[in-house]
């Protein structure tokens, strides 16, 4: 793979509410390009094979991840990370309830996690145990967290519903 | 009288004064939680990589057999790849070409020989991943491939425990065995003819891979100074250090490490930093450049430590009143192509082989091998969960002989204050006896005697109920391992916050900041005030590995040292602007006032500013020293810890009988702590370890297949637990105050896990009324085992 014999190809992204253009090889994933030439350092390889949840985007919407989605197929895509889930300086009810259940240890899978029940809420704003963990089962935590997110989702919920959507970060640092 | 050193009597003198808390004990969000739920700045290693624009990428070739002799080398052609900047073999290594940890058996990169799939011919340094990868297809080698041995018993008779006659693995070391530990307490065949009934059995464990989310990373830069600074995954920055600069052929001095929060490490990440760490040094060192190395999850799966697996035998014998009085046991544990940890885990299993009970006679051998397989060292428990899954399926089957049931056949022989251990180590009130306590709550919490009876009344159709208990005991910090000692800096700024600098690291279970709680308690400053700085050997001093649930106990006691006598500073200080006498003085951050009266007054900041007037030193080094454990390699006898912490979980679990799943319902765990320090830490281990123990019990196992190769190196085939595998988890604590530890504490990372797969397991056999003898217990086995036991015939 020398350079001669794969040209760099333009594409356009809009990352949480950003505007970038980027040069990528054909073969380079989505991932790296956010991680390395963007900088986005929430979005984390775990496995490279879309197991793991730990590389999740929202790509138009849809929970992907991003480890499985060459950078060129997302050409023209608007993606969200977990720090576009809110604006600077404040985070998202989905965020807040997972710091409320204490549901953060390594924090590894906590950006894909935030992102899943996001989606989740998006789609079904009340949704049940086992909907919940059909969502869930496809983001490891080696640290032990399911039954955290699973509350989780049910505080944030609850927020949603009563219309608290962001927080102050300050507010939350007691 | 002897002397007790300063810092021991300090630690003792905070146990016995502190009765309530302020800090202590609380749910407080750790410091990193926001952070990480955030997701705007860079955590852990790998998110630093895009702050080095021009790095290098390292790539790692690794040998296409499991063992074989390398008789030709030829990397020419990979050098002639475009955009390859440099390609590093052994003999380009400036120092000893060594990463082994406890042995210097492990080459960095091959020279002579390969043992295992991890093994690694060349380093190509490139300008980006793809290229290094694409060019390291261009490796020519000549392989004289030599036998695969995969089954410990080639290499060891589990009869005799004798050397095998085969082809060596390490023929350098003359033999394949890598350690001996043994117990002899009375004269055991006497103990055997006391005894009314006897049971034994073989036990069987696997290969458990940790399966960390984030895998290993490195980031070097060399230095002006001609030293290379190193960012990566590391529990010990010092060990990396250590192992670096020995790579290097460097000073200590030279290198700096540091490691930054990982995402979850269970003691994988424990050596793993140094051959990583080493690689990206390395490349860094000889071209001059930043260099970054980053691994697949296939190469963690199959380069990185993993749970030893065990093979046992074991005898006990018991009085008709269910009283122990033998046990006997081999042990065999399987350390793959490289010793790790190996020797300290057979040790620690050795220590633990018999359980947590008094056993009057008993004769234990465990023999640690090298094979061709992946190599083992250190996981979370540390040869402890493959032994309590022995010997509570043991305890088991005994009480089933007996007629007893399993509960009171552990109360009748569980340690209690004034016991002595099976290797003559008295349990005295000041090390924390709460075994039984913890017995007791759990069983109360589980309802057991109602389920247990009600289950097996049930034992009908498809869907089979079980409840099963385990009791566990784990020796805190690292014992005759090495010298045991930990250290933390405190330094208070002139804002009023608080530094706060340790060698110990964070790779997800969140236990500085349980030390951080420590601090606050004794100074009286809240922990929002506090500052954690990541671990780097440029600016505290080796603090001891991270590893051996030692952080809270260890690290503690030598917060607790440095909170104390800064505290005691800051008193005299205060004591001098109020007017009152030192013993008076109150620090409520951001007052500060007499005790007698609360009056008068003064501010955090005011007090800072004085002692700087004054010449009073606002930084203190905390440090402090285990008292010495002692181990007689002949007989096992001495006292092997510090201090155990102990537990008793009991699982409930429904089997069904057409498909053999096994589905956990509950888990109940009631562990003595002996203080709770850090609340949502506790509760964060107590859900881990069980989830994590599931996961061994039920569904993990690195397969390797008959060259070596492993079958399973990714999450897609390797199983671990999901969110809808997770059970309900009930826990509460015993806390038994252990006197030399922080206000009384005792670790938990690693009890946690250690006893659940032996619960499950019980439970298992309870619903089934059949032996389960080896781990982990797949659909599959369970199918068999009723089969093979004509149990398969449905009778609903």
């Amino acid at each position: 793979m020398s350079d001669d014999e794969y040209p760099l190809v333009k594409i356009r992204l809009r990352v949480d509410g950003k505007n970038y253009e980027v040069y990528v090889k054909p073969y380079e994933r989505l991932i790296d390009v956010l991680r390395y030439k963007l900088g986005i350092v929430s979005v984390r390889e775990g496995c490279g094979r879309g197991e793991c949840g730990s590389c999740v985007v929202l790509m138009n919407g849809e929970l992907v991840p991003s480890c499985l989605v060459l950078a060129v197929r997302a050409d023209g895509s608007e993606i969200t990370t977990v720090a576009g889930l809110a604006p600077e300086g404040k985070i998202h009810a989905v965020q807040k309830a997972l710091l409320d259940i204490h549901a953060v240890q390594c924090g590894f899978c906590i950006p894909g996690v935030a992102l899943a029940i996001k989606w989740l809420l998006d789609k079904n704003p009340n949704p049940s145990d086992d909907e919940i963990k059909e969502v869930l089962s496809g983001h490891y935590c080696r640290c032990g967290s399911y039954l955290r997110f699973i509350k989780a989702v049910k505080i944030a919920s609850k927020y949603i519903r009563e219309g608290k959507i962001y927080f102050d970060i300050k507010e939350v640092i007691t | 009288m002897s002397q007790v050193p300063e810092h021991i009597r300090i630690v003792e003198e905070v146990f016995s004064r502190y009765r309530s808390f302020v800090y202590v004990g609380k749910k407080l969000l750790r410091w990193d939680a926001v952070g990480k739920v955030a997701g705007r700045a860079p955590i852990f290693t790998a998110d630093f990589v895009s702050r080095y624009r021009d790095a290098l990428y390292v790539y790692s070739v690794r040998t296409k057999y499991a063992h074989a002799l390398i008789k030709k080398l030829d990397v020419g052609e990979i050098l002639n790849y475009p955009g390859v900047i440099k390609v590093i073999i052994a003999r380009d290594i400036p120092g000893i070409n060594d990463v082994g940890y406890v042995i210097p058996d492990q080459p960095l990169i091959a020279d002579r020989k390969v043992r295992y799939v991890g093994d690694v011919l060349a380093l190509v340094v490139a300008r980006d991943y793809y290229i290094a990868r694409e060019a390291a297809e261009r490796i020519h080698v000549e392989y004289e491939k030599l036998p695969v041995i995969t089954n410990p018993l080639d290499v060891i008779d589990l009869e005799t425990l004798s050397e095998r006659k085969h082809v060596l693995i390490h023929d350098e070391r003359g033999s394949d065995v890598v350690a001996r530990y043994r117990i002899r307490r009375g004269d055991v065949d006497r103990g055997f003819r006391e005894a009314d009934v006897v049971v034994e059995g073989e036990y069987k464990t696997q290969f458990q891979e940790h399966a960390y989310l984030e895998p290993e990373a490195a980031l070097a830069v060399p230095e002006s100074d001609g030293g290379v600074t190193v960012i990566v995954t590391t529990q010990c920055p010092f060990e990396a250090r250590r192992a670096i600069a020995r790579v290097l052929g460097l000073p200590q001095g030279l290198v700096r490490v540091i490691a930054p929060l990982m995402g979850g490490g269970f003691g994988g990440k424990e050596d793993v930093g140094n051959v990583i760490g080493a690689k990206a040094a390395l490349a860094a060192y000889l071209t001059g450049r930043p260099a970054i190395i980053i691994y697949t999850r296939e190469e963690s799966f199959i380069s990185h430590s993993k749970r030893h697996p065990m093979i046992a035998l074991y005898r006990h014998g018991a009085k008709k009143d269910g009283t122990l009085v033998a046990v006997e046991a081999r042990i065999v544990l399987d350390t793959g192509a490289y010793a790790s940890l190996g020797p300290f885990v057979a040790w620690r299993a050795t220590v633990h082989s018999v359980g947590p009970y008094r056993v009057p006679y008993a004769k234990v051998d465990t023999v640690a091998v090298y094979t061709n397989n992946v190599y083992a060292g250190a996981f979370r428990g540390f040869g402890n969960p493959q032994v309590h899954f022995a010997v509570e399926r043991q305890m088991d089957l005994l009480a089933e002989e007996l007629g007893m049931d399993p509960v009171d056949l552990r109360f009748k022989n569980i340690l209690r204050e004034g016991d002595e251990t099976v290797h003559g180590q008295l349990m005295s009130r000041d090390l924390g006896v709460g075994l039984e306590e913890a017995l007791r709550r759990a069983v109360n919490l589980s309802n057991w005697y109602v389920k247990r009876r009600k289950y097996s009344a049930e034992s009908k159709g498809l869907l089979r109920k079980g409840i099963g208990v385990a009791v566990l005991w784990h020796g805190n910090s690292i014992g005759v391992e090495g010298a045991d000692y930990s250290s933390v800096s405190l330094i208070i700024n002139s804002d009023g916050s608080v530094t706060f600098r340790t060698g110990l690291t964070d790779f997800g279970q969140g236990a500085l900041w349980g030390l951080v709680l420590i601090a606050s308690e004794i100074l009286g400053v809240p922990p929002k005030y506090f500052i954690i700085e990541r671990a780097d050997t440029s600016a505290v001093p080796n603090s001891g590995p991270t590893v051996a649930s030692r952080t809270t106990v260890m690290g503690g006691a030598a917060t607790v040292n440095a909170a104390y006598k800064l505290r005691q500073r800051l008193n005299e200080v205060a004591s001098r602007i109020l007017d009152c006498a030192p013993s008076d003085v109150e620090i409520k951050v951001p007052d500060v006032f007499c005790r007698s009266s609360p009056s008068r007054k003064v501010s955090w900041r005011d007090i800072i500013e004085e002692a700087n007037w004054l010449g009073v030193p606002l930084q203190e080094y905390g440090y402090y020293r285990a008292p010495l454990a002692a181990w007689d390699e002949d007989t096992g006898q001495g006292a092997p810890y510090i201090t155990y912490t102990f537990g008793a979980v009991i699982a409930e679990v429904t089997v069904d009988v057409e498909t053999g799943e096994v589905t956990v319902n509950r888990i109940y765990t009631v562990y003595d702590v002996g203080k709770v320090i850090n609340r949502e830490g506790v509760e964060h281990q107590a859900e881990s370890g069980a989830i994590q123990g599931l996961g061994y019990a039920l569904m993990e196992e690195l397969i390797h297949d008959a060259e070596g190769r492993v079958m399973n190196a990714n999450l897609s085939t390797y199983y671990i637990p999901t969110a809808a595998d997770t059970p309900e988890i009930i826990y509460d604590w015993v806390e038994s105050r252990y006197k030399r530890g922080p206000f009384g504490a005792k670790g938990l990372g690693e009890p946690s896990l250690v006893g659940i797969a032996a619960a499950i397991a019980n439970a298992v056999s309870h619903a089934l009324g059949v032996k389960i003898n080896e781990l982990p217990i797949t659909p599959e086995k369970v199918y068999l085992i009723l089969k093979k036991s004509g149990k398969l015939v449905l009778d609903s």
